[in-house]
């Protein structure tokens, strides 16, 4: 049992891996840093008992019944192994919340991005989410044969939004050589309208993407074929030659822009500026570029940190500025920024059905936290936590309204 | 138990000396040699500059001042036993050599020297042992037990072995260090000299325990002493 995880394990382990797994000295400061184990309880969703569980299975080959066994606790794998280890790999977002919490500084988010691709190659689960990756990877291949489509899709919002907002010269452009920013959405028009708008005032020289951010094979560790869906995009930005990429209010897909595609791609991307789309906006409100109405949101207003924005790339303050423009009541998480509760729906659990029940559980300490403040709004800044919070707003009987942060600005934003 | 002490005093010394030393470095070199990560796995916020990210790294390495923010009491332990650890690891330095220097601009005497070693010593291995034994306690409930197995117990065990066997020379007996210095003058020049006698019994024990953990530390979890440093340069990366 698990022989190809084990396998896959040995061969995919990296250098910082490698030494988590010798250093962790098992303190258990990452206990109560895990909304999974805060929620559930179960040892298997401790941070530092999911890193054992790994390495006991690496560690294998004895009998199970020598001194070196009993000492490292690798007894024979059974079921129970690999129920364990199922829980231990999936049901993580990958937040890294327990890399704060930890003394070290360990990154259980890199051991179960690694463990999620081997147990693949075991056939153990999130299938759907490595079969989006694949046909992520598969419209880089078709992308000119869809084109016509996605353009004529677009042309009709264009004349819609138009209509509605009484603005003739509103422009979605796509596939524009010489614009200055490749602004790459998520699926879905909404992810498209409130930008098509604050570009049309900021008079920004944009063109709309082919491709989406997202990039689930990325979810489940698949590294190689996560760079080539991001490279679709590189090779997009280099054809059309802008200046700048910007990513919708996405987070893994902001966590690939900012903090693994200068290991992938280097050079590739010289004199290409790589940003959320959350810090352009925030840009433009700075220099001026647009004008919001203060004060278009005056109920009481939260901002989650996405784990993908904060934590991992450091987007704090963009978002606030943003908030601050347009509500009078603001309200901050407790703990926050760095330490802010994960929504318990990241890590591409959204895409698998089977996963509803446990990212509703997992995301009871973010409610809890959210109530304290009293907020009507929530706002947040990554496509997951959007879908999640809207989950956990109905499952918890909420009523809360999810809005995205340029969404806000948007709203308030004067034409 | 004649061949036993005799091969403890002697010979094993040398081994743990090649073990800890040999072990370490391949150990480092095991990690050296897997493929690093193309990704930044920092954790923000960090220091903007480099400089800052490394007198951040230093700071937290010596005040954990990480684990201090989420939990204090681990952080009360944790502290402690390291600070203690590090006056202990400094007054040791008083076995192989002196410190002639201070001695000399203070104008102590052998008599003021021998009292401030044994407060300092005494205070430092208090200061190393009660949270070995808070580290030891919280292991056996709670949610810190499933984290638990043989391994943390035996370092536990082990460093409060070395802690305990240090308190017995320390408090019943009057060590003369010239001895120590002899002794492992001896065994460094391997023109061996005869085992200090002042120390008592708990010597040959204490020096046991200690060749042990030597053999013992490159290949446990001890060797967060050198992994730590480079997390938490990767986490601020």
């Amino acid at each position: 049992m698990l022989t190809k995880f084990i396998e896959t394990m040995r061969q995919r382990i990296s250098r910082p891996l490698q030494y988590y797994a010798d250093i962790c000295v098992r303190c258990g400061a990452c206990v109560e840093a895990c909304h999974f184990y805060v929620a559930s309880g179960n040892p298997a969703h401790i941070p530092a008992y999911r890193m054992m569980l790994v390495k006991k299975l690496l560690q294998q080959g004895g009998n199970g019944r020598g001194i070196l066994d009993w000492y490292r606790e690798t007894g024979r794998i059974d079921d129970q192994t690999v129920t364990e280890i199922r829980h231990a790999l999936w049901e993580c977002t990958g937040c890294r919340r327990c890399a704060v919490f930890c003394p070290f500084h360990l990154d259980t988010g890199l051991l179960v991005n690694t463990g999620r691709y081997a147990l693949l190659q075991e056939g153990l689960g999130m299938e759907m989410t490595a079969e989006i990756g694949n046909a992520e990877l598969s419209k880089g291949e078709i992308v000119d044969a869809l084109k016509e489509f996605y353009v004529e899709q677009v042309r009709e919002l264009e004349g819609r939004l138009r209509e509605e907002w009484g603005v003739p010269d509103l422009r979605i452009p796509v596939d524009q050589a010489g614009a200055r920013v490749l602004y790459v959405p998520v699926v879905g028009e909404h992810a498209i309208i409130p930008l098509a708008k604050i570009f049309h005032a900021a008079k920004e020289n944009w063109t709309l993407s082919l491709f989406t951010a997202t990039n689930h094979s990325y979810f489940v560790g698949d590294i190689p074929k996560a760079k080539q869906v991001a490279h679709w995009i590189v090779d997009e930005a280099r054809r059309l030659g802008v200046q700048v990429i910007a990513y919708a209010e996405c987070g893994h897909a902001t966590r690939t822009l900012l903090q693994y595609f200068d290991h992938w791609f280097g050079e590739e991307l010289a004199g290409i500026q790589r940003m959320s789309v959350v810090q352009l906006v925030a840009q433009y409100l700075a220099e001026g570029r647009i004008r919001v109405r203060p004060g278009t949101f005056t109920m009481p207003l939260t901002y989650h940190d996405p784990c993908n924005l904060g934590r991992n790339a450091g987007i704090y303050e963009e978002p606030r500025a943003l908030i601050r423009a347009v509500a009078t009541d603001f309200r901050e998480l407790t703990p926050g920024r760095e330490l802010n509760w994960c929504c318990g729906g990241g890590g591409g659990m959204i895409a698998e059905p089977d996963m509803l029940e446990v990212r509703i559980k997992a995301g009871r300490p973010k409610v809890e936290q959210i109530q304290r403040t009293g907020a009507r709004v929530v706002v947040t800044a990554c496509e997951n936590c959007k879908t999640q919070l809207a989950d956990l707003s109905e499952r918890y009987g909420l009523g809360w309204e999810i809005k995205g942060a340029v969404d806000i600005v948007a709203d308030a934003l004067v034409m | 138990m004649e061949l036993l002490a005799f091969v403890f005093y002697y010979i094993t010394p040398y081994i743990a000396v090649v073990v800890f030393f040999g072990g370490l470095a391949y150990r480092v070199y095991r990690w050296w040699k897997k493929p690093p990560v193309a990704a930044h796995l920092s954790l923000f916020p960090r220091p903007q500059s480099r400089l800052g990210r490394l007198l951040d790294t230093l700071v937290d390495m010596f005040t954990l001042k990480g684990l201090f923010r989420v939990n204090k009491p681990l952080w009360l332990g944790g502290f402690i036993m390291h600070l203690g650890l590090l006056f202990v690891l400094v007054g040791h330095i008083r076995a192989f050599t002196d410190f002639y220097f201070l001695w000399k601009l203070l104008g102590w005497g052998k008599e003021e020297q021998y009292l401030f070693s044994a407060i300092a010593g005494t205070t430092a291995g208090t200061l190393f042992t009660i949270p070995l034994f808070y580290l030891l306690a919280r292991r056996l409930s709670g949610a810190v037990k499933w984290l638990s197995v043989p391994e943390d117990f035996f370092a536990l065990i082990l460093l409060i072995s070395i802690a305990l066997t240090g308190f017995h020379m320390r408090l019943l007996h009057h060590v003369e260090v010239e001895e120590l210095h002899r002794f492992f003058a001896g065994l460094a020049s391997f023109r061996w000299q005869p085992p200090p006698t002042s120390t008592g019994s708990s010597f040959i024990y204490h020096f046991a325990f200690a060749q042990l953990l030597m053999v013992y530390f490159p290949f446990s979890k001890f060797t967060h002493t050198i992994g730590s440093v480079l997390s938490k340069m990767v986490a601020r990366s």
